[in-house]
């Protein structure tokens, strides 16, 4: 498996060629699902090809089903004109189709050298380092990826990451590369140098297909989009004959007011307001002297991407992890480090990035994740709890059998519907929060859903409550904050209202650059 | 070491210490080769507690084969193949039916050690039928000290540091070794990169299997004279457990820790021989326990730094998430 | 899994039927009776008498049925004991050292307070004593999983050791408080004073039917505490905060952090309940049948069929009961049939084999309760 079998400048598919991969009325369901229904759709040799789609339409099984990971129940693929059939990701790199997905596969602690080269049946029995390491460089450097051969992939940074999962594929004899939302963890900086290994590639004759949900990037990189919509095809164009409206219109089928809502009414008294807040553990600190304000009826949002201490920023306001320095205070109520029975006692709702699997505890039935954050006595009344659960179940329509089912049956946006209702609202009246940090309250979210939270947290901010929102999503902050500040490794810089804020100033602050 | 305890106690004082390192190593040769294939096993992903068990049913089956054949050969055959019977039945549940693994090597301990006494009962208290005798190196044997304590051992002593070395070789050098790791790291990854992680898993888990009865055939043949019941192989299994931990999963180091173990296992024998009688046997024979206890708490802080520890995917069954 | 040209996977079901939760141990037994029955064959004895001799002489009398609780005693308290933990993904392996533990506290208790409280004072003395044991027999491997998160298993594992050589050592090491100083011949534990021994359900002997000849069952006291604490571990798990504690600690570390549930000491807690349980078995053993620190009649093994009991329970603590009886009635039968002449002769080890049999059984058909097995035709494309 050599890295690099095709000439450099090798032009594109030559009229009457057959395109490098066909997928033909592919057909994909889970339980419950049609994930992609009669799906169509061709990759040329050279070119940049995006799938473009909201969260839930689609694209991710396709380019599973793609790759050879997942095997369709209909349809068929055609790899150069020839049907084939592919059982695993492996038969998948074996003819030339290899994925990078979201979540890295790679081995904390493996060298770069090491994760690149597992699976290699063409490595001798006896493994050499040296030689490992030079095949690993001679592909980086190729392709421009700079990295070191013998770092531990433990101590790298999330880019650097996913260079090596990209020289992995490259190494695996990929000539089509499935990138899955590959610049959701990047900054702008990191994510303008991936497109530049991109065109590189294509130059070399690599096919690179582009798996988004950003309709901006799309047009940038690609060369041809497939819109898809529900498992379904919605649109196969040229990326320079297309606009955005155009785009949203196949992505989303419909007009949906995805438009900013600010506060109607002026923001009153401080409701959270944090002093000096700091979090430094093992030499690192990831919160660094942090100041910040949060009025009844505003929302803040605090714009940034990700790993820059928003998880550790949002743990320590709601008292589940304990500051190394720095005051936190509730409606005047001080809980720095008292923990998270105490910030709640105080008003405090937490809805944590990790929705299912912290927010909820997904073994646990919605009647128990109902009692998981209230104050509750020795012996343990279901009442309250059940009659709260089957309230909000069906207030907001969530989609489950009942509320004895299993929280972690529920999907993305029913669960998260739960969480910020619960976070929310009390029918005990007993217990009504004044103040809401909302992590990534949308990540993963279809339009629908993500209409209907924007919808509760506008409620909420109309209603007089205080809302830290904290997302790595910069439209969304656009959206619904009133005042934005970005953070950047740890510190708050760059504030602005939200009205007429520049874009530009707001991304080079999350890049790291003072204005 | 039968030979070496006579002269012990024929009065020989200072060359009590001598023999009873030599008895070490000895006696560590069981412990070493159960936790070189427990480690193969975990390193894996998949926790075999059913140690003991296997042991028990292999020292047993070396016991009527040695009785049956008078050839020690064909009775660590035996060995080997019964325990790693024992364990693919191990890795069938926790491999493909994807059970919880230490119920399974609970049971697999208390069926195992019920089958070999119920199996070995009728046996109980006769001499065994074979045995592997000792090996002197020429020219090494004569050092002092040394000779007595490491070249004048058996085959099966000299076989184990060899295996100890390619078990060493393989996990770190060579490229299953390497899927092997992987599959004990992050089977997701591993499973992505093709490598077959049931395969893995269960080739493992049965090599461990036999290292393990290979290790319990020693006892056999060697280490005690007859069919015992439980008490042939006195909870060995167990402390290989322990010993893997405490050796960080790396094979020399249960090597190191295993010959520990033994002098410590044997200190009972040594003392007395020595002429030590204050420390009461019953208290020596705690000693290996409480020092791998402590052991083992004053290394955890430091373990999670040292990029050392457990397989990351230990204990938990792989399922190819497919939503 | 891929079978030449058809692919076969376990696929989780979405409906689990309530009335498959008594197939799997039915089938389990079932099947575990086939396995050991292959090496009863094996070994030229007749399976289907042994098993029927193993059921009459495990519940087939009064006489049986009141041995086969008595044996029940321990194993529903180490089945508790483990259930408790192991429902937390606690793996306290340490019931065999901790019965151990307890029976040595309770022995003290019985020899050293006992003569000076009144009756039925001594007896709670002695289960608390032994309660004690077991909880401080547990203490350092659940201080060390919850700070250092060192590996229960193996700690409580080697305490096992520790404990048996400890029990060993006052009695046949030593002249120790526990020891009989007037047993020349075979070193014993000294005699519990009668104020210490637990009462124990007497028949008159003139009921008839009853083959009874003393008129003494070996159900003692005991056997009300396992109840009391299969009643009390069940309010303790699902109708207290701390029950829900333990349930959230249990599945999901992230979620009980964020909830503000104090994760260490939720575990240290569990720990030290399951130890004490097992502790309490000791006490059992001591001031109910024994009446003095016997170590010969406590190595059998008693926690790690404790374990067993669990499993099959799934963590159930009515189950733990069910079970215990089960199990303890295989141990009642396979004793007598060690004793029994002829062909019928059968090591005492069957009752382990069929334990772990059942087990290994129950195991694998529990997969086929919550999952089904699917073949899927795999398409080949023409070449």
């Amino acid at each position: 498996m050599g890295a690099t079998d095709a000439p450099v400048g090798v032009r594109p598919d030559l009229p009457g060629a057959p395109p490098a991969v066909s997928a033909r009325r592919i057909v994909k369901r889970f339980p419950g699902v049609v994930a992609n229904d009669h799906v169509d759709v061709d990759l040329r040799r050279g070119e940049v090809h995006a799938l473009l789609g909201e969260n839930g339409a689609g694209k991710s099984t396709l380019a599973a089903v793609l790759c050879g990971l997942y095997v369709p129940e209909e349809g068929e693929l055609l790899i150069d004109g020839v049907r084939t059939v592919l059982h695993s990701p492996r038969d998948g790199l074996a003819r030339g189709i290899g994925m990078v997905h979201q979540h890295f596969r790679l081995i904390d602690r493996f060298t770069v050298a090491e994760n690149v080269v597992l699976g290699d049946r063409t490595q001798s029995l006896r493994l050499r380092r040296d030689r490992t390491e030079d095949a690993v460089a001679e592909i980086a450097e190729t392709y421009g990826l700079p990295l070191d051969p013998g770092a531990y992939v433990g101590d790298l940074s999330v880019g650097q990451r996913q260079r090596v999962e990209i020289v992995k594929t490259l190494y695996q004899g990929a000539r089509i590369l499935l990138l899955d939302e590959p610049t959701s963890v990047l900054t702008p900086q990191e994510a303008d140098a991936l497109f530049a290994t991109v065109r590189t590639m294509t130059a070399a004759g690599r096919t690179v297909v582009f798996i988004s949900h950003k309709l901006g990037e799309v047009l940038e990189i690609a060369d041809r989009v497939t819109v898809m919509r529900d498992g379904r095809v919605t649109g196969d164009v040229d990326a320079g004959a297309t606009t955005r409206e155009e785009l949203a219109r196949m992505m989303v089928g419909r007009d949906v007011d995805l438009s900013s809502r600010r506060a109607v009414v002026p923001a009153r008294e401080p409701m959270l307001r944090v002093e000096g807040l700091t979090l430094t553990r093992g030499g690192v600190t990831s919160v660094d002297r942090v100041d910040l304000e949060v009025r009844a009826g505003e929302i803040l949002g605090i714009a940034g991407v990700s790993g820059n201490g928003q998880r550790e920023l949002a743990d320590l306001i709601a008292g589940v992890e304990t500051p190394t320095a720095g005051r936190i205070t509730v409606s005047g109520t001080e809980v720095a480090g008292k923990g998270p029975r105490a910030a709640r006692a105080a008003g405090l709702a937490y809805v944590p990035e990790d929705r299912l699997g912290t927010g909820l505890a997904p073994a646990l039935s919605i009647v128990d994740n109902m009692l998981l954050t209230r104050p509750r006595s020795f012996l343990l009344d279901r009442r309250a709890a059940r009659a709260e659960a089957e309230d909000i179940i069906e207030r907001f329509e969530v989609k489950t059998t009942g509320p004895d089912a299993a929280a972690g049956l529920m999907s993305g946006g029913n669960a998260q519907k739960v969480l910020i209702a619960r976070e929310l609202d009390s029918t005990d009246g007993e217990h009504t929060a004044r103040v809401l940090v909302a992590a990534s309250p949308t990540r993963g979210l279809d339009v629908g859903a993500i209409e209907t939270v924007w919808g509760i947290l506008d409620g909420a901010r109309a209603r007089g409550e205080a809302i830290l929102l904290i997302s790595e999503d910069l439209e969304e902050v656009l959206a619904i904050a009133d005042r934005i500040v970005v953070l950047y490794e740890g510190r708050l810089v760059h504030e602005t209202p939200a009205a007429g804020a520049s874009r530009e100033a707001i991304g080079l602050a999350m890049a790291g650059v003072a204005p | 070491m039968t030979s070496g305890l006579s002269l012990a106690a024929a009065g020989i004082n200072a060359n009590v210490w001598v023999v009873a390192l030599a008895g070490a190593i000895s006696f560590g040769v069981p412990l070493v080769l159960a936790a070189l294939g427990e480690i193969l096993a975990e390193r894996s992903g998949v926790l075999n507690l059913g140690v003991e068990g296997m042991m028990l049913v292999g020292a047993v089956s070396a016991f009527l084969v040695a009785d049956a054949t008078h050839s020690p050969w064909l009775a660590i055959l035996a060995a080997v193949a019964a325990a790693a019977a024992l364990a693919a039945v191990h890795a069938f549940l926790c491999v493909t039916l994807r059970a919880n693994q230490i119920v399974s090597g609970l049971a697999l301990v208390i069926f195992g050690g019920g089958l070999a006494r119920f199996v070995g009962s009728s046996v109980e208290g006769q001499p065994r039928g074979a045995e592997i005798d000792p090996l002197r190196i020429p020219v090494l044997a004569d050092l002092p000290v040394l000779g007595r304590v490491l070249f004048q051992q058996d085959v099966a002593v000299y076989a184990t540091v060899v295996v100890t070395a390619l078990v060493a070789l393989y996990i770190v050098r060579t490229r299953p070794g390497l899927a092997l790791r992987a599959v004990g790291e992050s089977p997701a990854t591993a499973d992505a990169a093709g490598v077959s992680v049931a395969r893995v898993r269960y080739l493992h888990v049965i090599l461990g299997g036999g290292l393990a009865g290979a290790g319990a055939s020693y006892t056999m043949l060697v280490l005690v004279p007859s069919w015992n019941g439980s008490a042939t192989t006195d909870g060995i299994g167990w402390i290989a457990l322990a010993l893997v931990v405490f050796a960080s999963w790396r094979p020399w180091r249960a090597l190191a820790g295993a010959v520990i173990f033994g002098f410590a296992l044997r200190a009972n024998f040594t003392l007395q021989a020595a002429g030590i009688t204050a420390v009461p046997a019953e208290i020596l024979s705690m000693l290996p326990y409480l020092l791998t206890i402590v052991v083992l708490i004053a290394l955890a802080p430091t373990a999670v730094r040292r990029r050392a520890g457990a397989p990351s995917a230990l204990g938990a069954p792989y399922v190819r998430d497919e939503r | 899994m891929i079978l030449g040209s058809y692919e076969v996977l376990l696929e989780q079901r979405t409906d689990v039927r309530r009335s498959s939760a008594f197939i799997v141990p039915i089938a389990s037994i079932l099947g575990a009776l086939v396995i050991a029955g292959v090496f009863l064959w094996l070994t030229g004895r007749p399976a289907l008498s042994v098993y029927a001799r193993l059921v009459r002489d495990g519940y087939g009398s009064w006489y049986s049925i009141s041995d086969t609780l008595g044996q029940a005693t321990p194993l529903i308290l180490t089945g508790l004991a483990a259930a408790f933990a192991f429902r937390m993904n606690l793996y306290n392996i340490g019931g065999e050292g901790q019965l151990y533990a307890g029976a040595i506290g309770a022995s003290w208790a019985g020899l050293a307070i006992a003569p000076h409280v009144s009756g039925p004072i001594a007896v709670v003395v002695v289960l608390l004593a032994g309660m004690l044991g077991g909880v401080l027999w547990i203490v350092i491997p659940a201080i060390a999983r919850a700070f250092l998160n060192t590996s229960e298993i193996v700690t409580t594992l080697l305490f096992n050791y520790v404990a048996l050589f400890l029990m060993q050592y006052l009695i046949f090491g030593s002249s120790s408080f526990w020891r009989d100083p007037d047993s020349k011949n075979f070193p014993q534990g000294k005699p519990l004073p009668d104020v210490a021994h637990f009462p124990t359900l007497h028949f008159p002997r003139d009921i008839a039917g009853l083959d009874f000849p003393s008129g003494v069952t070996s159900i003692h006291l005991g056997f009300g505490v396992a109840i009391l604490a299969i009643i009390g571990t069940w309010f303790l798990q699902q109708r207290t905060s701390f029950g829900f504690d333990m349930k959230v600690v249990g599945s999901s570390e992230r979620a009980a952090r964020y909830a503000g549930i104090p994760i260490r000491r939720t575990v240290i807690a569990v720990l030290l309940i399951s130890g004490g349980l097992a502790g309490l078995a000791g006490a059992g053993e001591v001031g109910g049948r024994a009446y003095a620190l016997d170590p010969n009649g406590l190595v059998l093994g008693l926690g790690y069929t404790g374990i067993v009991v669990a499993a099959l329970s799934r963590y159930n603590p009515f189950a733990v009961g069910l079970v215990a009886v089960l199990l303890a009635g295989l141990r009642t039968g396979a004793d007598a049939l060690q004793g029994a002449t002829g062909p019928l002769r059968v090591p005492v080890a069957i009752a382990f084999m069929l334990e772990g049999a059942i087990l290994l059984a129950a195991l694998g058909g529990e997969v086929f309760r919550r999952n089904r097995l699917v073949v899927r035709r795999i398409r080949e494309a023409p070449a």
